[in-house]
């Protein structure tokens, strides 16, 4: 348990000193300040593209508008940052050779594995709280007589999808030895989950429905018992890909 | 002007992140000039052009290891 906490100082040090943490606490504050204004700046800039003779008219934005925003730039970019960020918490380490000395002096692989994944975890947490409650902040001040319906609920389902890709993270980043192919491998991954959505049966065991329909959740008729099977499809591959990275690691040789 | 008025509350925020970072990240690419490749002006223009996706492609990929 020393040694587990000791690695997670030694990784939150190291997302500090490269600067990764500003980074990614700017980026995603930004996301939180995008959405809102976006939402308030799309109907006049439609009304700018409106042709003669072609009337193009948009409702008043509304709180609805600001989370189709925020859902859209996080479940894209969001995770994307996320993922870039966290590409290299293995390989490079395992690049350049720097785990040998702490696995030789005894420290366990799995510690290393799980501390990573851990600090990887939290930093998407940090990260998804900051920007969720900036637009949140806004969305209140700007329309504050909207309802909203399952915020918090649609904002969970996110940040467990997102622990679920940084659990894919790190499992290719135990197998294969590159950055780019690792990325490129969860970048399949995902492609895969979209083409499994195209069967209406696979659908309901999508883990992909935890970011696809988190807009349609605000609404207060949104079925959310419909949500527990991807919720715990995701849970369960979560823990089976970080068995299985964890598997790879032990037999990794540094 | 009175619509500008209305989008301050979400510009100043944004604008003060992005120039922060990108004042920061000009200081970061002089003060340390060995990248893993391209050159000082190439990294000075990526991170001052490409607003936030600049100084996270420098930060990731761009900056070398030497501290």
């Amino acid at each position: 348990m020393r040694a587990y906490l000791a690695f997670i100082k030694k990784e939150g040090l190291e997302l500090i000193r490269t600067y990764k943490l500003l980074l990614m606490f700017l980026i995603f504050f930004a996301f939180g300040v995008m959405s809102p204004l976006m939402a308030k700046l799309m109907p006049d800039l439609m009304s700018q593209l409106a042709l003669e003779g072609i009337e193009i008219s948009l409702p008043e934005p509304s709180a609805i508008d600001c989370y189709a925003q925020f859902f859209k730039n996080l479940t894209q970019m969001g995770l994307l940052v996320i993922v870039l960020m966290f590409s290299g918490m293995l390989t490079q380490e395992l690049g350049k050779g720097t785990l040998v000395h702490l696995v030789t002096k005894g420290l366990p692989k799995s510690t290393i594995l799980l501390a990573k994944y851990t600090v990887a975890s939290l930093s998407w947490t940090a990260c998804l709280l900051l920007a969720f409650s900036v637009t949140y902040g806004y969305t209140v001040y700007l329309f504050s007589g909207d309802e909203i319906f399952h915020l918090f609920y649609s904002v969970s389902v996110l940040w467990l999808f997102g622990l679920f890709l940084l659990a894919v993270s790190s499992f290719f980043q135990t197998i294969v030895k590159s950055q780019a192919t690792q990325l490129i491998l969860v970048a399949f991954c995902i492609g895969g989950l979209f083409l499994l959505k195209l069967f209406p049966k696979m659908e309901e065991y999508n883990p992909l429905t935890l970011v696809t329909d988190n807009v349609a959740m605000l609404d207060k008729a949104y079925d959310l018992t419909s949500l527990t099977i991807p919720i715990f499809m995701t849970i369960g591959l979560t823990i089976v890909l970080l068995l299985g990275s964890l598997l790879a690691f032990f037999k990794k040789q540094l | 002007m009175n619509q500008l008025a209305d989008y301050l509350p979400f510009l100043i925020p944004l604008v003060v992140a992005q120039l922060g970072l990108a004042i920061f990240s000009v200081i970061h690419v002089l003060k340390h000039p060995q990248y893993r490749f391209g050159n000082k002006a190439l990294w000075v223009v990526v991170v001052l052009v490409f607003q936030f996706i600049g100084p996270a492609v420098y930060f990731l990929f761009g900056r070398g290891d030497q501290e």
